[in-house]
């Protein structure tokens, strides 16, 4: 294991951060390359045509990547808390299912899913109860908003149901 | 004082007792969808525009009023207790409010937001009704060159706030940027990272970001602590009212965020969101606690809070002496008189002036409205904070995809959300700030196409940016914002004065 | 007493759940977000389709994004065949497709009828030296670049207006100096305050500026002079060009032709029904109605026109 400083001896490198600048350089880069793909046959009088501003903030984006491998090389990333996946897993979770169920079984249900896994992530009761709830409050919401003020929600079974 | 007779006439119209009815329904039903983040003014009132056909026109304006400054209120409502912005005007407000709210000082957040926006509101329909024709010449004489101006300024002002440590502010502004990139150029009309996705071609949604940023980012990342949530929310700590401290810290943001949202609002293309970030900035540099900030100073909530309702009066500037209708809303009002068959623009005062003197005394009504109503409810508000955490932030992503499915019921856009909401999260986690992704996200475009537009008109050539005198009065603001404080350093130094550091 | 009622009835139609009695059912997308021409084209439908009892359930969808083509797409993937919905669009829609490249077209769905349409204006502020479209083209002709053009977005119906002048006076429409803007009121704003040579777009956002003697109408795209605009259209300046921005309505894909037939018959009859001419006199809506196959075949030219210009300016390869 190599470290730059004397200081730095003990702390083994900080993957998370390079992996920070890494990210930053492919945002650079996919940026860049979008750019080099607009062929405007638009006659431009400006000069400064739709490609000007994506390659001056790629390059102002790569620049943070390689600032922030510096920052990373010189250990000076900020500690960070340790982080616990399985509520972050549960509520991400939550957001994928209403997504998928949005489509076909309609707002109430999904987000009824979407409130019953984030509680759980949050330490809340157990699905059985916290899903019904949801359900119940997502369709109260639905029949305030979508009945009363015209907003257009996505229908599913209990949608139709009124 | 023509003016000042016609607007006591409208007024005593408006305090009837039918009249105040409507009034409170409109901000009650106002506030109701406000607070839905991703919904704003302009939506709320396109929603409930079809409630107030069934009116007179007098009853139907108030009504509209009520609606237009509840949609307004609410918005900031769950910026502060949720951190959730309701609408991008009041982004700002969520970055000092949560942080009061989550301390046990949401009542006085809530407060100072409410009176902030009153007091804003009334001085600035005040100016509306007498220096509106004034106002609007100099809005009119705003080109393209002049817009862009306001950017940079804009640009320098925010990045000298938000400059903790400046690769971190700067690469959140970045990215900001990128994303602001995303979707068809305005100017030629082609497609820029949009990857074949059709529903990338609009660009990346300024209200999706702030809400995936400021309430997912925040709530994944809450949750990831774990156990270790050592974050408690107190609903109430110390005085609910504002103390007296908090009034002295309020009363001047109050003041200069009026001052900046009032002009910058009558602009055609000046916006609601850049006056909260001038203000914000302006009170952080002014501040006497600039290290509160980040941490619930409340001079960043009163600011704010002034500016954006500021603004949504000088909308009305262009909007009734010209008939421009400069904003989502103002479109939305424009419709709201079309129903009557009446044509804002130069003959309104003239043709229909007791309508408008009818509008103007509405938003007087409305605005002390907004406020009886809303500083007894503070108590109840706060309260939402004592709900237990798991039901609380269930109920906090509900109301964010509520919003978000309100505004655009599509899959896709809940996907963004999610996608938008791990990248805030990532962020949180790696400690960089998130309000420049916002910030960027708005501001990038605006002075881009001001830019193409100023160099298209004047064929290329780059001197155009810089012959108006409104433009290099900018500029010079810019420098002083820039250069000033290292120079009053210096003068300070040669008086032998020494400064912290 | 009385005006309390009346207000608790405007109470109720907003906040109480509407229980439908279901005869027929109908489903209108709008695809645009609320509050925008196609949303109020959709809800005035849907209001004069209720009133005049023509269907009971109407429910309009938003389904907003790239002009309109993201609404398309999914009506097209959700309704084969069905003959209970509804898509209304416009001119902007062909525009939007073609700059899109988008997968789904109008020929995927079944023309119904055209409903309202609206005719551009060519306007300068009055301070200005181009006293008439002769002027205009003149200074076009000499030098293209100096004449700018606002209007409203790249590959919309102001900017393909721009592009048929230019065809039509026989600059190359590679050459106009055209200067979109997002929203109305700022286009207008820098109309209004000499930012840019002259604008281009519907009349309706001009009309107020007009009449307060702020802005002068060189000419107008209708084929015949319009009430109440004081100015030739632009067949009498010697421009052979006509444009519509009109709003329709389409059904699903896959309809049998009775169903066609009763859907048109159907909106046939909303046209001629007092709400609907209420709504458009209330709206400022001019009716250029037009039905089943006369629609399709204007749509069809329209559509050829379109791309070809499109082409020309360089929006679409």
């Amino acid at each position: 294991m190599t470290s730059p400083t004397e200081r730095d001896v003990r702390t083994p490198p900080d993957r998370a951060a390079y992996a920070v600048a890494a990210l930053l350089a492919v945002l650079s880069g996919v940026i860049a390359w979008d750019a080099a793909h607009i062929s405007s046959t638009v006659a431009s009088y400006s000069r400064v045509g739709a490609a000007a501003f994506p390659y001056a903030i790629a390059g102002l984006v790569m620049a943070c990547a390689i600032g922030t491998a510096l920052a990373a090389w010189r250990g000076d990333f900020p500690d960070r808390e340790p982080m616990e996946f399985g509520p972050v897993a549960w509520i991400m979770g939550g957001l994928v299912a209403q997504i998928v169920l949005v489509g076909f079984a309609g707002f109430s249900i999904a987000t009824g899913v979407l409130f019953g896994l984030t509680a759980r992530g949050f330490g809340g009761k157990p699905l059985w109860l916290t899903i019904p709830i949801g359900i119940v409050l997502s369709f109260l919401l639905y029949v305030l908003f979508s009945k009363g003020l015209q907003l257009s929600l996505p229908q599913g079974p209990l949608e139709r149901l009124i | 004082m023509e003016s000042f007779d016609a607007l006591l006439l409208g007024l005593s119209v408006a305090v009837q007792p039918q009249n105040l009815f409507y009034a409170f329904i409109g901000v009650l039903l106002g506030t109701a969808v406000g607070v839905l983040p991703g919904i704003g003014p302009a939506l709320t009132v396109a929603l409930l525009l079809p409630v107030t056909f069934k009116l007179d026109p007098g009853g139907s304006l108030i009504m509209f009023a009520g609606i237009y400054y509840g949609g307004m209120y609410g918005g900031s409502t769950s910026s502060i207790l949720l951190n959730t912005p309701g609408e991008s005007a009041s982004i700002i407000t969520a970055l000092e409010g949560n942080k009061m709210a989550r301390a046990g000082r949401g009542g006085p957040a809530l407060a100072t937001a409410a009176i902030g926006s009153f007091v804003a509101g009334l001085i600035a329909t005040i100016a509306l009704t007498f220096l509106a024709p004034w106002v609007v010449e100099i809005a009119l004489n705003f080109g393209p060159a002049d817009y862009f101006a306001l950017m940079v300024l804009a640009f320098t002002t925010v990045s000298a706030a938000f400059g903790g440590s400046a690769l971190r502010g700067l690469t959140a502004l970045f990215i900001g940027l990128s994303l602001g990139l995303v979707g068809i150029d305005l100017q030629t009309g082609q497609a820029r990272l949009a990857f074949g996705v059709p529903d990338l071609l609009d660009g990346v949604e300024v209200t999706t970001t702030a809400v995936a940023m400021f309430a997912l980012g925040e709530t994944l990342y809450i949750a990831s602590l774990g156990s270790r949530m050592r974050e408690t929310i107190e609903p109430v700590r110390g005085s609910l009212w504002m103390t007296a401290q908090d009034w002295a810290r309020s009363w001047k943001p109050w003041l200069r965020g009026t001052a900046l949202g009032f002009p910058i609002g009558a602009l055609p293309a000046g916006g609601a969101e850049i006056p909260t970030f001038l203000s914000y900035s302006a009170e952080k540099a002014l501040s006497k606690h600039p290290e509160e900030f980040g941490h619930g100073a409340i001079e960043g909530v009163a600011g704010p809070e002034a500016a954006n309702n500021a603004s949504a009066a000088g909308v009305l500037v262009p909007l009734l002496t010209l008939g421009l209708p400069t904003s989502a809303t103002a479109a939305m009002m424009l419709a709201g008189f079309q129903q009557y068959g009446i044509q804002p623009g130069p003959l309104l005062f003239s043709t229909n002036a007791d309508l408008v003197w009818g509008l103007i005394a509405s938003l007087f009504i409305a605005n002390t409205m907004l406020l009886v109503l809303n500083l007894p409810l503070i108590g109840m508000w706060v309260r939402l904070l004592s709900i237990p955490r798991p039901w609380l932030y269930g109920g906090i992503l509900v109301f964010a995809t509520l919003g978000t499915l309100g505004a655009n019921p599509s899959q896709f856009e809940l996907a963004m959300l999610a996608a938008l909401g791990l990248l805030g999260f990532a962020m949180r986690y790696f400690d960089y700030p998130v309000a420049p992704v916002i910030i960027g996200l708005i501001l990038g475009p605006l002075a881009e196409q001001q830019l193409r537009r100023a160099l298209a008109i004047s064929q290329g050539d780059p001197a155009a940016l810089f012959e108006s005198s409104i433009a290099i009065g900018i500029y010079a603001v810019c420098a002083i914002v820039l250069f000033g404080p290292v120079l009053w350093k210096l003068v300070q130094r040669k008086n032998g004065k020494t400064l912290p550091a | 007493m009385r005006v309390l009622f009346k207000a608790a009835a405007g109470i109720l139609l907003a906040a109480a759940a509407v229980l439908p009695v279901s005869a027929q059912e109908l489903s209108i997308m709008a695809p645009a977000g609320p509050g925008g021409g196609w949303d109020q084209t959709a809800r005035s439908l849907q209001n004069a389709l209720q009133t005049e009892k023509l269907a009971t359930n109407v429910q309009v969808t938003n389904v907003p994004g790239a002009g309109g083509t993201i609404g398309l797409a999914q009506f097209v993937s959700q309704n084969k065949g069905k003959a209970d919905a509804l898509i209304v669009g416009g001119y902007v829609m062909v525009g939007a497709i073609l700059t899109n490249n988008a997968p789904v077209t109008l020929d995927q769905v079944t023309p119904i009828a055209r409903l309202t349409g609206e005719y551009e204006a060519i306007v300068v502020p009055t301070s200005s030296p181009i006293k008439t479209m002769g002027d205009l083209v003149a200074q076009l002709k000499a030098d293209p670049g100096t004449v700018s053009w606002g209007g409203g977005s790249a590959g919309g119906t102001d900017h393909i207006t721009v592009g048929l002048i230019a065809k039509a006076a026989g600059v190359d429409p590679t050459k106009i100096n055209y200067i979109p803007f997002s929203g109305g009121g700022e286009a207008l704003a820098a109309i209004v305050g000499g930012k840019v040579t002259a604008g281009i777009s519907g009349y309706g956002e001009f009309e107020q500026q007009v009449k307060a003697g702020k802005l002068r109408v060189l000419a107008v795209s209708s084929p015949e002079r319009l009430p109440n605009v004081d100015g030739p259209t632009l067949k009498e300046s010697g421009i052979d060009v006509e444009v519509q921005n009109w709003r329709g309505v389409w059904a699903a894909p896959d309809i049998t032709d009775e169903q066609k037939a009763s859907l048109i018959s159907m909106i046939e009859k909303v046209n001629a029904s007092k709400t609907w001419q209420d709504t458009l006199a209330t709206k400022g809506w001019a009716n250029t109605f037009l039905a089943g196959d006369a629609f399709a075949d204007v749509l069809k030219q329209e559509i050829e026109k379109t791309t070809a210009v499109l082409k020309e300016i360089g929006l679409v390869k």
